[in-house]
Formats: structure tokens, sequence, C-alpha cells
């Protein structure tokens, strides 16, 4: 089977900086894989490359066994393949449009009629479990949690077969964050939709992605199946990052 | 000397009427301990922080409540009751360093200006070698070459390191940590969290450290509170409230934290994670009996009625929470 996503020795260069280093990976169909790593380690630059918002120096991407262009072409098909829920779900929301206008546009791109879109639209905001009533609202009038929820019925709404949250769940409360882990690993099944999840908390990833790698200043520090690579850590690296994880003990 | 806060409460007016942020919250820290205050955004934490500091928005008033540091009694309903304490009783490190610092003035600037109010008496030689010392203290390397260098400079863990500097030269009674490492990695947030307390035992002060994270709490703190929609539902130990959570509430946050040792199960269904239904109540018009009530699994006819007191939990020592199933039976 071609996999999801597979990046072959990966090069990109920010002044002198290494944002990515030689990074190779690959995502295989339908299951949830992990990106694990701190400020600066280079994963949100490898979502942007993968996303064909950053163009690589040296190396290739292929997605579902295709290399896409970053031109406007290569874009529009990348993003029926491949969705982002960005960390901050401003960054896909627009301020100065209603939540209806946004989701009114992947209608546009996908060449389908306004009723058809909005009908999609309502069955998904009712399972994520928002009032259909939200696509009159501005994005300021929604709660963070909301916010992500909307987010992702945005990415959704293009019907991808990838989709890759980048930190979906930073700056939310604990039960907020696992409703909408819960929510997403719900989705990926039903959909059968191929998840990549970039986050810094551990203890998620652990539970949810079958596959992880860790990142470390560009570099892929170590990989593998995700409950071996925490239970036996192999680089020093990975089990720093798990020493320093604030830690819950397991209670009788 | 223990910090001491009773009975505090505070309002904000806001567009369509009063929102009771805090209500009759009381807590102690005794010296050299850190109380972990957690509750879930929206709770009231950060508003606890700004009301003992004097820094609260204009359209809050503290309706009551006091304060004991160092001994001395403030009543928190006068503005500017603590004010004198700031920058020696009390110092306060916010989630943004960039909060404290000011972004056109060097590190040894700012640890300059602290000492001079602190300590008065000495000349600028000695005030210099006790800032170098401090940032060493910190572990912030090349304390000289960082004394001239701006804010901007530094990274997000040094400027905290900074932040932290400049608490340790005030040597306050009470240290307030409001999300010190939430914008901070894993790995920086131990540091700085270990340095927090080497902060606290070398001038024995008492920390309160706001947070969300109950996993920072039970890692470092000696104390919890746990805050929901501005009231104190349970009070005790770490140990305490860890192994017996007296609240529900607390259970169930407590339930949320993912342990890093779980495993995935190969059925997703198998991989849930915890939540806790409901949302927060309206904080302008407090229901009737226990604040919970709406979104607890435990609850039975009274709580709908009756409002709980602190009981104590298992007979262990300070160790409180505000549930009715806690009633010993008359």
């Amino acid at each position: 089977m071609t996999a999801a996503i597979s990046v072959d020795n990966a090069f990109v260069r920010f002044g002198d900086t290494a944002a990515l280093n030689g990074v190779s990976l690959e995502v295989p169909q339908g299951g949830c894989f992990g990106i694990v790593g701190e400020s600066g380690s280079g994963k949100t630059t490898l979502m942007r490359a993968v996303l064909g918002l950053q163009k690589l120096e040296k190396g290739e991407i292929r997605i579902a066994g295709r290399v896409l262009g970053t031109d406007r072409g290569g874009l529009k098909q990348r993003a029926s393949i491949i969705q982002p829920i960005f960390q901050d779900p401003a960054a896909s929301l627009s301020p100065r449009c209603r939540i209806g206008m946004l989701m009114d546009e992947v209608g546009t791109v996908l060449g389908e009629a306004r009723e058809e879109t909005r009908g999609r639209l309502n069955g998904l905001l009712r399972r994520l479990g928002i009032d259909p009533g939200v696509v009159d609202k501005y994005p300021h009038e929604v709660s963070g949690g909301q916010a992500r929820r909307v987010a992702i019925a945005r990415a959704l709404l293009m019907r991808p077969s990838i989709i890759v949250a980048d930190e979906p769940t930073a700056g939310l409360d604990v039960s907020v964050q696992g409703d909408l882990l819960n929510l997403l690993q719900d989705l990926r099944q039903a959909e059968n939709i191929t998840l990549v999840v970039i986050s810094h908390n551990l203890a998620v990833v652990r539970l949810i992605a079958e596959d992880a790698i860790v990142m470390r200043q560009g570099v892929v520090v170590e990989g593998g199946e995700a409950g071996a690579l925490f239970s036996a850590p192999g680089e020093p690296y990975t089990q720093e990052l798990l020493a320093s994880w604030p830690h819950i003990s397991v209670r009788q | 000397m223990s910090v001491r806060v009773r009975n505090l409460a505070v309002d904000y007016s806001v567009s369509d009427g009063t929102a009771h942020a805090l209500r009759d919250i009381s807590f102690d820290i005794p010296e050299g301990e850190m109380l972990g205050l957690v509750g879930e955004s929206g709770s009231g934490k950060s508003t606890v922080a700004f009301a003992l500091m004097g820094l609260l928005a204009n359209n809050a008033t503290v309706t009551s409540g006091s304060a004991e540091i160092h001994g001395r009694t403030y009543d928190l309903t006068r503005p500017g009751a603590t004010t004198a304490l700031r920058g020696r009783g009390m110092a306060m490190i916010f989630q943004d360093p960039m909060l404290s610092l000011n972004p056109v003035f060097t590190v040894g600037r700012h640890l300059l200006e602290v000492l001079r109010r602190r300590h008065p008496e000495t000349d600028r030689k000695s005030r210099l070698a006790m800032a170098e010392d401090a940032l060493a203290k910190v572990k912030l390397g090349d304390p000289k070459r960082r004394m001239s260098q701006y804010p901007h400079e530094l990274s997000g863990g040094m400027r905290q390191r900074v932040v932290i500097a400049m608490a340790l030269l005030a040597e306050p009674t009470l240290l307030i940590a409001d999300e010190p490492t939430t914008a901070l990695d894993v790995t920086v947030e131990s540091q700085i969290m270990r340095q927090i307390i080497g902060l606290r035992d070398r001038i024995g002060c008492a920390v309160l450290l706001i947070t969300h994270s109950l996993g920072v709490v039970t890692s470092y703190c000696d104390r919890i509170a746990v805050l929901y929609a501005g009231e104190r539902l349970e009070n005790g130990t770490v140990g305490a409230v860890q192994a017996h959570p007296g609240h529900p509430y607390t259970r169930m946050l407590l339930d949320c934290e993912v342990p890093l040792e779980r495993e995935r199960l190969p059925l997703t269904t198998d991989n849930r994670f915890t939540v806790i239904a409901g949302d927060l109540p309206d904080p302008r018009q407090r229901p009737p009996g226990c604040i919970f009530n709406g979104r607890c699994d435990v609850s039975f006819e009274d709580c709908a009625r009756i409002v709980p007191a602190d009981y104590p939990v298992d007979d262990s020592r300070g160790h409180s929470a505000r549930c009715l199933r806690l009633r010993s039976p008359l």
C-alpha cells in the first residue's frame, strides 16, 4: 500500500538555521501518526512543507504516492487530499467573515452547490456537537474549544483523506481537550482518514498514535511504534523528554 | 510566617449585570511551601492573584476579603491595600515574562531597580555583584554578558529566568506565579519549576502557583486548592487529595489527566479520554445548592438545595471539600 505521506530527505533552511535537516518519514494510510518535539524542532515547518506552504530546498514529499506542485493547481489538488487543523484556530478562520461564509468557500473550491455544502455542513456540525446557528457568528463570538471544532468542520468539509493537526488541544482545559480528541478519533475511524497529530503532549500521542517520531533541531531523533518508543526510548533526548513530563501517577 | 487569605470575593461589572468571579475564597500557605491553585478557564484563579496584587481591572470590585502577609493583615476591599508590598513583600511571575520586563531596559537595569527598592542602603557596586549572582543562581549562563542584553535577545525560558532572578532579589514573603511555564516546552518547564522551588527554599517564601495543569501541581506543589466557577471546592496536601479526592470535581479532573504510562489498546474505542460533561454555570446568577451540581455524577436531591460547607475528608488534617456527601451524619 502506498504511504499516505512519504517524506524523503527534506531540507529547509532559514538563514543559518536548518529547520529541516534531512528528514525522512513514512506515514501509513488510515492510521494515526504522532510527531513529537519542542519549539524549534522543525515539526511545524514539516507540516507546512507537507501542506505545500513551504518549499523544500532539497528532498521530496509524496502525498498518496504523488509529488504535488506548490503552484495554484498543485495546491488545489493537495487541498482535496490533505487538510490542516492549525494550532491557532484563528489562523484558519478569517476574523471578518461569518463562519458560514468561510464554509461556503469550501463549496466554491469543490464546485458544489451552496445548498449541498450547507447540508453536509449541518451534518458535520451536529456530529461535532455545535449548534448549526454558529454559521451566523463571527469567529470572535465563539469560545476556544468551539473555534477548534469549527476549524475541524471546515477541514472535514473538504472531504480529505489526510488531516494534519498541529497541537490540536494546546491551550484547552483537560476536559475540553479530551472531548476534542475523542471526536477526532471517532471521525478518523468513521471516515477512514489518516490523522497526523503534531503535539508536545507525550501522553496524548502515546494514547492515540500507532506510530510516532521524535524531532529535535530539524532532525528525526527516533521513531517507530508509539508504545515501544515511549516505554523503551533508545535516544537520550527522548528519555529526557519523558523524564521532564509532569507526572500524574496512576491511582489505584 | 504563613500567608492567609480569608473570604475573598470579587465582582466584575459586565454589560448585562454583575459577574461574581470569586465567592468566599480562603486558603493558607505555610512558610516555605507551595500551594497549587488549579481550575479550568473561567474558574477565577487569575482573579485571586490580581486581587492580592491589587492589579484588578477597573470593572472589578473586591467585595470582601483580607490577606495576612508577614504578620500584618491587609483589607483587600480597600483600593491599593497591598501596593506597599509589591516588590518587597510580594512578587509575581506572569505567564508572559514580557509583561514584567521593559523592552527598552537591559536585564541588568531590571535587576538593579529591584535592588534599589529592596536594599536602598547598598552601593551600586555591591548591587551589580548581587544581580550577577542572582542570574548565576537561576542558571543563566554568562551573567556578565546577560546584564547588558535586552529582553528581546533572550529566549522565552531565559526571560522567565530573569523574572525569577528579579523575584529572588526582591526576597518576597509571598511569591505568586501565574501559569509561569504554560508557554514553555516541557524540558524548560521542569527547569523553571526547579528554579522556583530553589528560590522558595533559598528565601523561605510562600508560593502561590496558579495553573490549569494538575500534572505540574502534583509534581511540584505541597498543597492544592481546587477552584471551580469562583468557589474553592477542595483543599489539602497534594498527597492526600490525590489519594482520596473529597470532591467529585477533583476526582473527575484527576481522571481527565492522561498518565504517561497509559498504553494504547488495539481498539480505538478503548482509548477514550475522560471528559467532564456540561458547562460552567452562569457567573451572573449562581444556581442554588452546590455549584457543581449540574455536572456532578453522584449528586442527590439535597445538592440542588443546600450549599455545602467545608467538610473534613478522611479526618486528615487540613484536607477538606465542599461536598454534601462528606457531611457526617448527626
